[in-house]
């Protein structure tokens, strides 16, 4: 079916207007009755026992309500939250095990006299054995940081067995088909490096923010979180209240990028308000947001074997990402990551051994397109080495050995769902790839898949008003990507009816309905469809209704520009409102739900929802002397089956390359020790509008491949993850390759250094 | 957060001197507070009393003084003033250039010269061009008005010569420097400069009758590089030469491992920036360009 | 006994988005949290805390700065406008419409800040070249947009205000 009249629409922001107002509300701005502030007091250690923590001082400062400490929690059954793994206190209890982790939380009347309340508690504490980075977590008799037999699967882990260790591996994912020691002692040509990919920092511009409630036997929170069904199911669960009983509302956020997403500081604040018998409001300072999560580190061995002509035979990967004191979203990212790692090319063998370990570092969770960002510019880079070895064109190459649609892309998983060569095809053109180019620049590609849509469950309620306008209920939440408005212009397709008369408040789970996360790209396709099939269900109503007044078959009915229609009879809705209820009221209230079919239900293994397509490419230019490099030009093609707003599409993809690019070049969490060296924006370089390549040329594909509506896929990762293998290949182009990550200009310099010596 | 203070409003220099006497290690000039607000926000230092200087009059004039030879600059003139001031940008325009380099537009407008010299950041911009062209920093103390030359006010990272109790008044540039033919150049990774370079160049006959070179963020302080500028003293560009001084520049540093870079590689930047520094500063002399 | 000292809170008085406002600040109130806490302003958000963001920027005497890093005490005497007084009885300000209908806001969180940023932007430049764009809106960071929709409503706002300052304080 080709885009139809609301698809396809550069229909303007739902949200636009209160936006550019400012008069949007983000949970900073709101203010509850009785709203005490709270500051969180961070261990300065990467790793110690808490020997004892007086608060007294602090507790008799006037203003101070309650101050909470490990203590404070001991009555409940389970301390411990997580999504994947339950290992993450509410509070330091007995240990800290990163700088940054909260050993005590004071609620005071002003956010003044809660700050110096936090400059009386005292800490004492016990020095432990500091397990800094990767290689200190992976020695042998290393110190574990965590008592492994005593953590638990967290509510959601999703990834098969649950298993831990040895040492301090949170999760090891693993798999092989073929022979790969053979087929690499026959190959003639071989790639193998070591690579290092940096700790980044999302740095959504609203740090973490939470108001939290406890009456004892419910719990109200607002929370700039992502996934508010999923943080309602871990506060139930903490504090042992109903599920029913405990509210998530989630106002504006501003920016998530999976910073926000699962449980983040909302149990903290919770039991900060539960001891406090008021509300608590508790924000981050961009220095808290940053060791609250991160994106995870790496460090990954891989090689690559294809034969003279250029054929890909096999590829071998070991990947160790740093997942720092818990585990928050570790698990997952190994998964994605092992993906990630094969890229999608026809393999005779393929074997990817993947570890998530414990640092002393900030936890690591989601940030945009994780796995694939990991792993593209390493694979990507042997490609392009081994067609530069084969003497070969690496378009060329990449289509010769790229997957085609319906081929397995690992076992008992989703075929790949998207035309690669076509795409890869449109990059080199957006290159002008066979055109000549000087000296100084270097032209670079990279294609990848991340396993996208996360768990499908989604669920959406349409209420159709009796003046024609409708109310959509549903619970994804809206970070700045549009998912407002692209679910107005999906009912309003439905519906026949105007966008503007779609209104769409936001998530709250007393009153939106279950969605499993927005994330992973998942909200189009799969809150889409439940949206879609919510839309269709007051159709069906409508029609039915219809036909009762009409004396005709219900299908035999049409909705065209906010009327029923058959034949020549033509009733608005709000008169067949008036017709059928008897007054100008009632409601016809659809809804409409998504969740796995297929057998595995929904299971990682059975996945993904769909493959994302990340690519991208990239003309650099360098100066010699400093190892600077300029990006003359970026290019991104967005694989999305059908654009239902291609506006709201294309800015995805222009702010995920940016956070590629500074991913790619300059982004990086510098740990010492444990020590985080670089915690605010003065040293942590977020990409600015000087930042800006020369050029940025997007296109938007659309094969209705997709499993959403009208073929729709997700978007919003790819291009992030396009960037950094476009830049290292270009790099490459220019004579230099690099192994790690960013592309600093020290290290370009240092590379060029270690080339002539 | 911020602790507890008190704001004074001083109207002359003389009771700001006796505030700042009186009060001690407990009291700091405050003038744009684009630095002082920041570490006294993230608890860094704590002052009871803050000295509000923009309340005295006539600290933020841009004035040329003893026949045009002297160029004062007040103390709580903005970056922002010194970027787009008129007289700035036509007769000293490499002052202007880096004055306009300096954070970003807020702080340009908010942030002053005095207070950036003052705090002594290492990784700032104003103070490598100042060294170069040879300014003096004029303070008003208990003990009187004394004028410090600016090698001798930069002592240490983050340290000038200050006393507690004095102020900055202003900032005096000798104008045949300030105004003389040069460059300024940085490179900048973080949001603070890691290197900077500023060359002033005086040509006579096709010879280099003065050079004076500084660098800024490769040491504690901002340096003069004495030992290139001998090099070039009395001699005719050319590229060689160039080089060689911008060789000493790499020698010069004293510089530190951390997050800006290594030690190799700012000592290389020095190196780099000098040369490409001196490039431009011939270029502007009207000398010869093309031999470089 | 010194002169000029500030006790414990100051009389302010000062105009916001055109009203005059008088209250009483502590020294170290900060101007972001006066005007979101005590005012009600709250479209000037809080983020960086270090002057890089832009998130807090509003405009003093016409004049971008961080709320954040400014003290309310100086705005005594003098004018400041937030993003709430940009638009007037409901009718945006061309800066708005344009940021709208380029596609240059997505989560939000920025968007005040860059908003008051381009009017000075503006006003200083009525029909700013790319890089005057990009020299002016340095220290303006978004996270969503990529900026290249930034550029577009800037010029964008530019032909819509037609070189003529707007009329509005």
């Amino acid at each position: 079916m080709t885009a139809t009249r609301i698809l396809g629409r550069n229909a303007p922001r739902v949200d636009g207007y209160v936006k550019v107002t400012g008069k949007a509300e983000f949970a900073g701005d709101l203010v509850v009755p009785g709203m005490l502030h709270g500051k969180v007091l961070r261990s300065h250690l990467p790793h110690a026992r808490i020997v004892r923590v007086t608060a007294n001082a602090a507790e008799n400062l006037p203003g101070v309500v309650a101050v909470l400490t490990g203590n404070d929690l001991l009555d409940l059954k389970n301390w411990r939250y997580g999504h994947a793994i339950k290992d993450r206190p509410i509070i330091a209890v007995d240990r800290v095990r990163f700088v940054g982790e909260p050993v005590a939380a004071v609620a005071a009347e002003t956010a003044h006299i809660a700050y110096e309340a936090l400059g009386l508690i005292e800490v004492e504490y016990e020095d432990l054995p500091v397990v800094g980075n990767l290689d200190a977590s992976l020695t042998v008799g290393a110190l574990q940081l965590h008592d492994m037999g005593s953590l638990r699967a967290g509510l959601f882990h999703g990834l098969g067995e649950f298993k831990v260790g040895p040492g301090n591996v949170c999760y090891h994912h693993a798999f092989d088909r073929g022979d790969i020691g053979a087929v690499f002692s026959d190959a003639d040509i071989v790639v193998e490096g070591d690579y290092t990919f940096p700790a980044v920092y999302q740095y959504a511009m609203e740090p973490h923010t939470v108001i939290a409630e406890h009456g004892g036997d419910h719990i109200i929170v607002r929370a700039s979180c992502q996934h508010p069904f999923l943080v309602r199911a871990e506060l139930a669960d903490l504090f042992e209240v109903p599920t029913a009983n405990v509210r998530v509302i989630v106002p504006y956020l501003g920016g998530g990028f999976g910073s926000k997403s699962y449980t983040k500081m909302e149990p903290l604040a919770v039991a900060l308000a539960r001891k406090a018998g008021r509300p608590v409001r508790m924000a981050n300072r961009v220095d808290e947001a940053m060791v609250t999560t991160r994106r995870h580190n790496m460090k990954c061995w891989m090689r690559t074997a294809a034969s003279d002509k250029g054929v890909l035979l096999a590829r071998e990967v070991r990947i160790w990402l740093d997942t720092g004191a818990y585990a928050d979203n570790g698990p997952r990212v190994v998964a994605t990551a092992a993906d990630a790692a094969p890229g999608p090319y026809r393999w005779q063998a393929v074997k990817v051994d993947a570890w998530g370990l414990y640092t002393n570092t900030a936890p690591a969770g989601s940030y945009r397109a994780f796995g694939a960002t990991h792993l593209a510019w390493i694979g990507e880079s042997q490609v392009d080495e081994i067609a530069r070895r084969a003497q070969l064109d690496r378009v060329q190459i990449r289509v010769d050995n790229l997957l085609r649609p319906g081929e397995e892309v690992r076992p008992g998983g989703k075929p790949l769902d998207a035309d690669l060569v076509s795409d890869i095809r449109i990059i080199a053109g957006h290159l002008d790839w066979d055109s000549p180019k000087s000296p100084d620049t270097g032209r670079g590609l990279g294609v990848s898949l991340l396993a996208a849509g996360a768990h499908p469950v989604s669920s959406a309620i349409v209420r159709l008003e009796a003046d024609g306008s409708a109310t959509l209920l549903m619970s994804s939440t809206e970070m700045g990507q549009g998912v407002r408005t692209v679910f107005s212009q999906l009912v309003a397709q439905e519906l026949a009816m105007e966008v503007e008369k779609v209104t769409v408040p936001g998530a709250d789970t007393q009153k939106t309905p279950y969605d499993r996360s927005t994330g992973a790209s998942r909200s189009t396709t799969l809150g889409g469809t439940a949206v879609q099939r919510a839309a269709q269900d007051v159709r069906r109503q409508l029609q039915v209704a219809t036909s009762e007044i009409w004396g005709v078959a219900p299908e035999t009915i049409e909705l065209r520009e906010g009327a029923v229609r058959h034949a020549d009879k033509v009733l608005r809705y709000s008169d067949l409102f008036l017709r059928y209820f008897g007054l100008a009221g009632g409601e016809f209230i659809g809804q409409g739900r998504v969740q796995p079919v297929d057998e595995g239900r929904g299971s990682y293994a059975a996945g993904p929802v769909f493959w994302e397509v990340c690519i991208g490419g990239a003309e650099v230019s360098m100066d010699r002397d400093t190892g600077r490099i300029r990006v003359n030009k970026l290019v991104s093609v967005a694989d999305v089956g059908q654009a239902i707003n291609p506006h709201l599409v294309e800015a995805q993809e222009m702010g995920g390359a940016m956070q590629g690019l500074g991913n790619a070049l300059f982004e990086e969490m510098l740990y010492e020790n444990g020590q985080l060296l670089n915690s605010t924006l003065l040293d942590y370089h977020v990409p600015s509008i000087n930042d800006l390549p020369d050029r940025f040329v997007s296109s938007i594909s659309e094969n209705e491949d997709g499993p959403g509506p009208y073929g729709i896929k997700g978007v919003g990762e790819g291009a992030l993850a396009g960037v950094p293998p476009a830049i290292v290949n270009a790099v490459a182009d220019l004579g230099i390759a690099m192994y790690e990550l960013p592309l600093t200009s020290e290290r370009i310099w240092r590379a060029m250094q270690r080339d002539s010596a | 957060m911020f602790g507890e203070f008190q704001i004074h409003e001083p109207a002359t220099v003389t009771e700001a001197v006796d505030m700042l006497a009186h009060y001690g290690d407990g009291a700091t000039v405050y003038a744009g507070g684009t630095e002082l607000l920041l570490i006294m926000k993230e608890g860094l230092v704590n002052y009871p009393h803050l000295v509000n200087i923009k309340t005295i009059p006539n600290l933020n004039n841009i004035a040329l003084e003893n026949e045009n030879k002297r160029l004062r600059i007040g103390a709580l003139v903005t970056h922002r003033q010194l970027e787009q001031g008129t007289l700035i940008r036509e007769r000293f325009p490499l002052l202007s250039e880096a004055a306009a380099q300096v954070g970003n537009l807020r702080v340009r407008i908010t942030g002053t010269i005095g207070g950036n010299v003052c705090f002594a950041e290492p990784h700032s911009d104003p103070a490598t061009l100042l060294l170069a062209c040879g300014a003096s920093m004029e303070l008003s103390g208990k003990n009187g008005i004394r004028t410090v030359p600016a090698e001798d006010f930069f002592v240490d990272l983050l340290h000038t010569a200050k006393e507690e109790d004095e102020i900055l008044l202003a900032i005096n540039v000798p104008t045949q420097w300030v105004g003389a033919a040069g460059a300024y150049m940085r490179f900048c990774i973080h949001e603070r400069p890691t290197a900077t370079v500023a060359v002033i160049l005086q040509l006579k006959d096709g010879l280099i009758e003065t050079a004076r070179i500084a660098l800024g963020g490769v040491g504690p302080t901002p340096l003069r590089i004495s030992m290139a500028e001998e090099i070039l003293r009395g001699e005719r560009p050319s590229r060689e030469l160039s080089a060689a001084a911008a060789s000493c520049a790499h020698e010069a540093t004293d510089a530190v491992d951390d997050i800006y870079g290594s030690v190799e590689y700012k000592g290389h930047l020095a190196q780099v920036l000098t040369d490409r520094a001196l490039a431009r500063a011939i270029e502007r002399t009207g000398g010869d360009a093309s031999v470089h | 006994m010194l002169v000029s000292t500030k006790a414990d809170l100051i009389a302010l008085r000062a105009t916001i988005n055109g009203e005059l406002v008088k209250a009483d600040v502590e020294p170290r109130e900060t101007l972001l949290d006066f005007l979101r806490d005590r005012l009600g302003l709250k479209g000037a958000k809080r983020s960086c805390d270090v002057q890089v963001c832009g998130a807090c920027t509003v405009l003093l005497d016409g004049e971008p700065v961080s709320a954040c890093c400014t003290l309310a005490y100086e705005v005594c005497n003098r004018r400041v406008t937030t993003i709430e007084g940009l638009s007037h009885n409901g009718k945006l300000h061309p800066i708005q419409r344009a940021f709208l209908d380029s596609v240059a806001v997505q989560c939000g969180f920025c968007t005040s800040g860059m908003v008051l940023t381009v009017k000075s932007l503006l006003e200083e430049h009525p029909q700013p070249t790319t890089a005057q764009i990009k020299t002016y809106l340095h220290g303006n960071l978004c996270r969503c947009t990529g900026y290249w929709n930034i550029i577009t409503a800037v010029k964008q706002a530019a032909q819509l205000m037609d070189g003529g300052r707007d009329t509005l304080p």
